[in-house]
């Protein structure tokens, strides 16, 4: 099997073995989000193992608007580590590990879910486990208790920490590959769609010169329908030129009758009040200190 | 001439200047935008600004820049010096003189109706004092800022 390339996160369903590569943690909480909040409105049982604890896992799925803690005081989620499922003693033996997802499938089926979702922060492989050497095997193993099944698994891996040769060596067994949907992406800036909750997200600087992946972002959005974030919460800097350009598109958002929000820092805040965005309806201005 | 001397040459009301502040004289073209607000940054830091008014020199800045760079030579050079009153910050472009911003549409217009002119306009709402000038040897922007820490 080989990987689809540039299928988007929200495009995932049944027998999907999926490899979702991510470069910072808003990344992988953010299109996480997106899959786990897409599980739960279908109805099925979904699984998040992660380093992450349920409290702070909880906390991250609700920050971007999934009902999680709802759905994991019913059943219809977990969130757990991975000591008992993918490790025993901090160890990897990838037969274990595919028996535990096999028994999730059996499992989820008797309680009744019509599927199963489950996704994978794969980080445990960055530390010294012993077998860890049984990692192709074990996603090997995925793909083939997928098969037939109702059930779709989103591996997660760092991209940046994981070396080249790691990751072209599981990259065959999946079936998707899954990152966000990135317009612009250099050292001082990332301009990317954000999946939970839907929109734009940038961060680093913003200038003049970026203006046309800027402008694709934001017709993006525009087009997406339905209501909008445009996370600039890790925006350093936004000049003059691109601070109307963002005020354009969610004045348009807004005509809309469409809600717009927009989450910045305080000082990017004030650049989006000079211009009265504070005072349109819609348009909800979030500053941060 | 030493620092002091063109510290004091610079500063047209005299005075003292903030301690630890270091006067900046940093050429600049498209590629090196970044670099310069950086630089402008530590420098608004240093003379003793708050958060929020070391944002605005720094917008105040870029635009000035960014406007010798889209509409002017393409490159120039920015100074920024203080006295214990004000910052003040200065842009020089060497090219051909020009109407500051808006001179013309530069390439790859971004598909949103842009008013070309909102960068001086901002330039205006933030500085207390703003000076532009042509000549033969092109356009220079002088702004000032009251110094106000947080």
């Amino acid at each position: 099997m080989t990987a689809d390339a540039g299928v988007q996160v929200t495009e995932l369903g049944a027998e999907d073995h999926a490899c979702l590569t991510f470069g910072e943690s808003e990344e992988l909480f953010d299109l996480t989000a997106a899959f786990v909040r897409d599980g739960l409105d279908a109805g099925l049982k979904v699984v998040w193992v992660s380093e992450a604890g349920p409290g702070l896992a909880a906390g991250e799925l609700e920050r971007r608007g999934v009902a999680a803690e709802a759905a994991m005081a019913n059943g219809q989620m977990t969130a757990a580590g991975c000591e008992g499922r993918l490790l025993s003693g901090q160890e990897f033996r990838a037969d274990a590990a595919v028996g535990w997802l096999a028994g999730e499938l059996a499992s989820s089926a008797r309680q009744g879910f019509p599927g199963l979702r489950v996704a994978l922060d794969m980080s445990w492989a960055l530390r010294p486990v012993a077998g860890i050497e049984e990692l192709p095997e074990f996603e090997q193993g995925i793909a083939a208790a997928l098969e037939g099944s109702t059930a779709a698994v989103l591996c997660q891996y760092d991209r940046e920490r994981f070396d080249p040769v790691t990751l072209a060596s599981v990259a065959g067994f999946h079936t998707r590959a899954v990152a966000a949907a990135t317009y612009y992406a250099d050292a001082l800036l990332r301009i990317c769609r954000q999946y939970a909750p839907p929109g734009i997200r940038i961060a680093g600087e913003l200038d003049f010169q970026a203006a046309e992946p800027l402008g694709l972002a934001l017709a993006e959005a525009i087009r997406l329908g339905g209501d909008i974030v445009i996370n600039m919460s890790a925006l350093a800097f936004v000049d003059a030129r691109c601070t109307l350009m963002i005020a354009d598109a969610a004045r348009t958002i807004a005509s809309q009758s469409r809600s717009v929000t927009l989450r910045c820092l305080a000082e990017v805040a004030t650049g989006f009040k000079r211009i009265g965005l504070a005072d349109v309806d819609g348009i909800r201005l979030v500053g941060r200190r | 001439m030493t620092a002091e001397e063109e510290r004091q040459q610079r500063a047209p009301s005299g005075g003292n200047v903030p301690a630890g502040f270091t006067p900046l004289d940093q050429p600049f073209d498209g590629g090196s935008l970044y670099a310069l607000r950086s630089a402008v940054t530590a420098h608004a830091a240093a003379a003793g600004m708050g958060r929020h008014q070391v944002y605005d020199v720094t917008a105040v800045a870029h635009e000035l820049a960014a406007n010798a760079v889209q509409h002017g030579a393409g490159h120039g050079r920015l100074r920024l010096w203080a006295d214990d009153k004000f910052l003040y910050c200065q842009v020089s472009d060497d090219g051909r003189g020009g109407s500051a911003d808006g001179a013309g549409a530069p390439d790859g217009l971004a598909p949103w109706p842009v008013q070309h002119g909102h960068g001086l306009w901002l330039t205006g709402q933030i500085a207390d004092h703003v000076g532009v000038g042509h000549g033969p040897d092109g356009t220079t922007a002088t702004v000032r800022f009251l110094l106000s820490p947080e």
